[in-house]
């Protein structure tokens, strides 16, 4: 047998577990659809994202380029209108939905990695480390979020980089006890006993068994994280915080408010970038609650 | 609830020296350094109170805390941090706490609404219109009503509502009634905010209690007693679903403090956000950190407050 080979038999049980609880994922995918709200609400995250990917390379002029005249309302050269110093607020927003995208992105993936680390340990092994765990993550969840937000982001560095991982620290504890809550229950099955039984190690379990089976569960909860993010970055903004050079919807807005949009009636600036966290948030909102009214039939 | 309590102490305390080469220190003789006297220095440099043992300092903080003595404000100087605080406070409160009562009270007579009506068009709409609601920026939609309700639109030429500050310049602060008309004008666009933004999750939440209750047993008893339906309702479903809005009411108070913080900012209301807001961008150390432990300190209370008020709704727990 090749050492190739040898992997992939000794994968094999790994991949039938995980493919297993994929396919179950995928059933449950198909039933979620059928919910008209789960359907209107992967169309809005999905055309939110899709603004994000093409939009970069559609965006008409580069966001920094200052050549036109100042506070235009929106015209055909102009749709969206321009800014304070005649940037067009078309291509900003473009260039600022991949922007708050992929760094929403970044934030809710490291936070779901370390959410679910804490959960699966908290869970698995109960007991004093379980205990441990939660009292931290408690305290995390009452001391509010964004006193903490701007007191950290007021001594790191203003970059893109520090609002990253300022966020993905702080963006992970409550994603925590719902994995916990579910790997109590996951702990109990049949084949979680039949692995211990048969001699496997607890990094093997988790790795095998627990992780795959929480993760439309992680999936679903990385949507919120990154609506979560992008608000909270667009929130650091208005106080100044962040790298307020980035091309987001939350310096757009911070700009909005600074420059005094509000005194020249620049609607044409604010609407777009609350019309993008909007939909993103509404699409995610009626995407939860279809998965709850699911969750909450097959219970019955 | 003393855990958490020290442990926020504590990561006030360790926070700023934590970050290497002391970022504070540093911005501050960037600004503040030319124009400062000798003197100046070595007061501050006290404040900081970078000497000694990380212990020692620890020591001297959590006494200077219990004498509620945060050290002096960098911007507003001579002024100390807590007569700041104790200024601003108060705006906060009352812009909160009048958030509060009122967003649960619509939330929970809207969410009884549509729970009963569980099932039916109207209910599909309304909570669709809830979750949308729920979904909105707070901060856009402060902009949106500041830019709609106090600039674009006018009646006669006047603006319905003040763009900014808590109460207009021209009456004098006291018991009289043009000042309270006056700060209520003012309170009007900073709630609506707040209202808008949070009444639709204890409405949804309301309507999915309702739903679960009206399942129970005990509902099926109560009908089959032929009780009257104003009683089950008053005495059977509402008692019972408003407790766990009560406890998201605590749950989410550390997350509308974070919405008044930007809003007071949009409405110049002169709060406790509005300070963290100036204390931002001054580089005002020992006021932001002040205000955080205030902060900080303030929502463990109210949890706890919270925590006291659910047993007295909640017959069936009791208080250790």
């Amino acid at each position: 047998m090749s050492a190739n080979g040898q992997r992939r038999f000794f994968s094999s049980a790994t991949r039938r577990s995980a493919e297993a609880a994929l396919g179950r994922a995928w059933d449950s995918f198909h039933e979620l659809i059928k919910d008209w709200r789960a359907k209107a609400g992967l169309t809005m995250l999905l055309i939110i994202i899709g603004i994000g990917i093409i939009g970069p390379f559609v965006a008409p002029y580069s966001p920094f380029n200052t050549s036109f005249t100042a506070w235009q309302p929106p015209s055909s050269a102009h749709p969206f209108g321009t800014d304070y110093i005649g940037e067009d607020v078309l291509s900003w927003f473009l260039v600022g939905t991949a922007t708050s995208l992929y760094v929403g992105f970044i934030i809710a993936v490291s936070a779901a990695a370390l959410g679910t680390l804490v959960g699966v340990v908290a869970g698995y092994f109960g007991s004093i480390v379980d205990d441990a765990l939660m009292r931290f993550v408690d305290v995390l969840l009452i001391i509010p979020g964004f006193p903490l937000l701007v007191i950290l982001s007021a001594y790191f560095p203003p970059t893109v980089t520090s609002t990253i991982i300022i966020l993905s620290i702080l963006s992970w504890p409550f994603l925590s006890r719902v994995i916990r809550s579910q790997t109590l229950t996951l702990k109990q099955r049949p084949y979680i006993m039949a692995s211990k039984l048969s001699g496997l190690g607890s990094m093997r379990i988790i790795w095998r068994d627990i992780i795959p089976n929480l993760l439309p569960l992680i999936f679903i909860n990385v949507i919120f994280l990154v609506v979560g993010a992008v608000v909270a970055q667009a929130g650091l903004a208005f106080f100044g915080l962040g790298d307020l050079k980035s091309v987001n919807w939350g310096t757009m807005l911070y700009w909005f408010e600074a420059q005094d949009g509000i005194v020249y009636d620049a609607w044409w600036w604010l609407l777009p970038p609350g019309f993008g966290i909007l939909v993103l948030a509404v699409g995610a909102n009626f995407l939860s609650n279809a998965v709850s009214a699911m969750t909450n039939k097959t219970r019955r | 609830m003393v855990v958490t309590i020290f442990i926020a102490l504590t990561l006030n305390f360790l926070l700023p020296r934590l970050i290497p080469g002391n970022i504070a220190l540093t911005i501050l003789f960037d600004k503040y350094g030319s124009h400062l006297k000798p003197q100046d220095l070595k007061l501050i440099e006290s404040q900081l109170d970078l000497h000694g043992s990380l212990l020692q300092q620890y020591q001297i903080y959590l006494v200077q805390v219990a004498h509620l003595n945060f050290g002096y404000s960098f911007y507003n100087y001579p002024e100390s941090v807590s007569s700041i605080i104790a200024q601003s406070l108060p705006w906060t409160i009352f812009l909160l706490g009048s958030a509060t009562v009122i967003s649960v009270l619509i939330g929970v007579f809207y969410g009884s609404y549509i729970g009963w009506k569980s099932g039916t068009r109207q209910e599909s709409f309304l909570s669709t219109f809830a979750i949308t609601l729920s979904s909105l920026p707070y901060f856009w939609l402060a902009l949106l009503l500041q830019l709609f309700l106090a600039v674009v639109i006018t009646v006669d030429g006047v603006h319905l509502f003040p763009v900014a500050l808590a109460y207009s310049t021209s009456v004098t602060p006291g018991a009289n009634l043009p000042f309270i008309l006056s700060v209520l004008h003012h309170l009007a666009l900073p709630l609506m905010t707040l209202v808008i933004t949070t009444y639709p999750g204890y409405a949804l939440l309301m309507r999915n209690t309702i739903v679960n209750v009206l399942g129970e047993d005990y509902m099926l008893m109560a009908m089959a007693k032929g009780l009257r339906v104003e009683r089950i309702r008053k005495r059977y479903v509402t008692r019972n679903a408003i407790l766990p809005v009560s406890t998201s009411v605590a749950l989410s108070i550390g997350y509308i403090v974070g919405g008044a913080f930007i809003v007071e900012e949009i409405f110049s209301y002169p709060g406790i956000g509005y300070q963290l807001y100036q204390a931002v961008t001054n580089f005002d150390f020992p006021l932001i950190q002040g205000i955080f432990l205030i902060i900080t300190l303030s929502v463990i209370f109210a949890n706890f407050a919270v925590d006291l008020i659910y047993a007295f709704l909640d017959p069936r727990v009791t208080l250790k």
